[in-house]
């Protein structure tokens, strides 16, 4: 009877805000019945135009503005920005500061790594490891804040070296925390690996291959996961790293439960260096002298953050303010390998698929104007602001 | 392969005491090092000002009351600070340090987020100065 009717496609859409992720994010999900066939993001709701605000803050300044680029990694924020003005400077860091800044990036580290499996735990509905990983985050949350003064902020940097140090009190401190985390850290394994209710949320789901990871540029553990065998912390050395140097964790699965596996396995990797970095700490100064106008120049800095690699670029004209300062975030290299594996697999796999890259969603909102009739224009920071408020309205 | 593995975390948080602290009742212990509510000792200062530079979220203002006998006032105001640090490295002369103790600085009303450092009198004679500056300006604008 009649001509036959082509299926129509029915699009689920998400966001900004929904109740699977705490940070605002639009998608839209083309589905068949359950199944998704196509995927699209659209992000730019937390845009802060900080990359612009550096244009009218000093260099000491812009330490602080940068550490809070990301609430969870804001220590290798401040550590690559530190590190580029340093390159610029031709200023060399004493050998203790640099251990310090290491010893501090992989406490943040255990602390984003723990953070993310009790959210990507929630998301695939396994509270009880939710809470008891996160019950457990606590014990480096206070480490980090007996050592630097502050749980989440950490402001450990300064523009030549550190503020802080650490003394015997801190290192036993230190010590004793590991093995608690490490004891814990080694049962989430099993839990992950083993648990059956669990394993059928992650096995298989989200599988990316080697190639497919490659051709999306993925970064970071997520890459990692599908054996892509790279990590700034060891192709390009920085702070301690050549000293105190980790091995690369890969795992060539690609699906969600090598995602787990990987950050779980880095997190060893992390326990066995702090310890290393502690028992071994070089003595030295803390800070060297730096001048407060940088010479005209530009540099690139490079830092392998818990979600991937973190790219720094800045530009300098002489003064005691910065010209341009680029910052590129893993989890914005990510999002394609989020959209190309979400298609074929459930609705309700996609919490875990989007959870599985550990996103950080106001670090990677960028404002690109789309200039069509070739007039060049600056914007000012006041432009930028009414252009905001007219948006938003 | 298992099912419930983490059942026998769930049995032991029954017998143990909760992790969660009781804050307001109980007042935990803060760190040594950590970094609370800017002290500022205006007997050590030289006026160079520096800090107030450094400062990313400008919560620091120098009055100078007298040069010559180094007498200076500091207004910081509690509400603008994110607590970095940065004025206690920048300051050559260690007249600034952050509080391990002083943390609870919420408030309901602005008067409280306003701290002025330094000798009485010299305090009394920049809120003076204030004053006289506010009244000048608020008789121009009534005059136009």
């Amino acid at each position: 009877m009649g001509s036959e009717k082509k299926p129509e496609k029915f699009v689920v859409s998400i966001g900004p805000q929904h109740p699977a992720l705490k940070e605002p994010g639009h998608f839209e999900f083309g589905v068949e019945g359950e199944i998704v066939t196509s995927a699209t993001a659209r992000l730019g709701f937390v845009h802060r135009g900080m990359e612009k605000g550096t244009e009218s803050r000093t260099w000491v300044q812009n330490l602080y503005l940068m550490e809070r680029v990301c609430g969870i990694c804001s220590h290798v924020h401040a550590m690559a920005y530190a590190q580029g003005v340093e390159k610029l400077a031709h200023v060399e860091v004493p050998p203790r500061a640099r251990a310090i800044r290491e010893l501090i990036a992989e406490l943040e580290r255990i602390h984003s790594h723990l953070l993310w499996l009790g959210v990507a735990a929630h998301e695939g509905g396994f509270d009880t490891l939710f809470m008891l990983s996160w019950r457990d985050r606590e014990t480096v949350m206070d480490l980090l804040e007996s050592i630097t003064g502050n749980r989440v902020n950490y402001s450990a940097n300064v523009l030549g070296g550190v503020k802080i140090d650490i003394d015997e009190a801190k290192i036993s401190a230190i010590h004793k925390g590991m093995d608690f985390l490490e004891e814990r850290t080694r049962h989430y394994m099993k839990v992950v690996t083993e648990d059956e209710t669990f394993l059928g949320r992650t096995r298989n789901i989200g599988s990316m291959s080697l190639d497919l990871a490659l051709r999306l540029g993925a970064v970071g553990p997520t890459a990692r996961a599908s054996g892509v065998t790279y990590d700034v912390r060891v192709d390009s050395p920085y702070a301690a790293y050549a000293d105190f140097p980790i091995k690369v964790v890969t795992d060539t699965a690609g699906d969600l439960e090598a995602r787990f596996v990987v950050r779980i396995k880095e997190l060893y990797e992390s326990f066995r260096v702090i310890r290393e970095l502690i028992d071994h700490m070089p003595a030295s100064e803390l800070t060297t002298r730096i001048p407060r106008r940088m010479p005209e120049g530009e540099v690139v800095s490079r830092v392998e953050a818990p979600r991937g690699e973190l790219f720094y670029y800045l530009k300098s004209n002489g003064s005691d303010m910065p010209e341009r300062i680029k910052v590129r975030t893993p989890s914005l290299c990510n999002w394609g390998s989020v959209l190309s594996t979400a298609v074929g697999h459930k609705l309700a796999d996609m919490p875990m698929i989007l959870a599985g890259i550990d996103p950080c969603f106001s670090c990677n909102d960028r404002m690109v104007l789309v200039n069509q009739d070739n007039n060049l224009s600056t914007w000012s920071w006041e432009d930028l602001r009414q252009y905001g408020i007219e948006y938003y309205k | 392969m298992t099912i419930g593995s983490m059942l026998g975390d769930i049995v032991n948080s029954f017998i143990k005491k909760p992790v969660t602290e009781k804050y307001p009742f109980v007042r935990s212990e803060t760190p040594e090092d950590f970094r609370g509510k800017v002290v500022f000792d205006a007997e050590t200062c030289t006026g160079c000002g520096l800090c107030v530079k450094d400062c990313p979220s400008k919560a620091l203002e120098l009055f100078t009351v007298d040069k010559a006998n180094k007498k200076f006032v500091m207004l910081y105001r509690v509400d603008r600070c994110t607590y970095c640090a940065q004025c206690e490295v920048s300051c050559r002369s260690k007249s600034i340090s952050l509080s391990d103790d002083q943390w609870e600085l919420a408030a309901t009303s602005l008067k409280p987020f306003e701290v002025y450092y330094g000798r009485e009198e010299d305090v009394k004679y920049v809120l003076d100065q204030a004053a006289q500056t506010a009244a000048g300006a608020s008789e121009e604008t009534e005059k136009e």
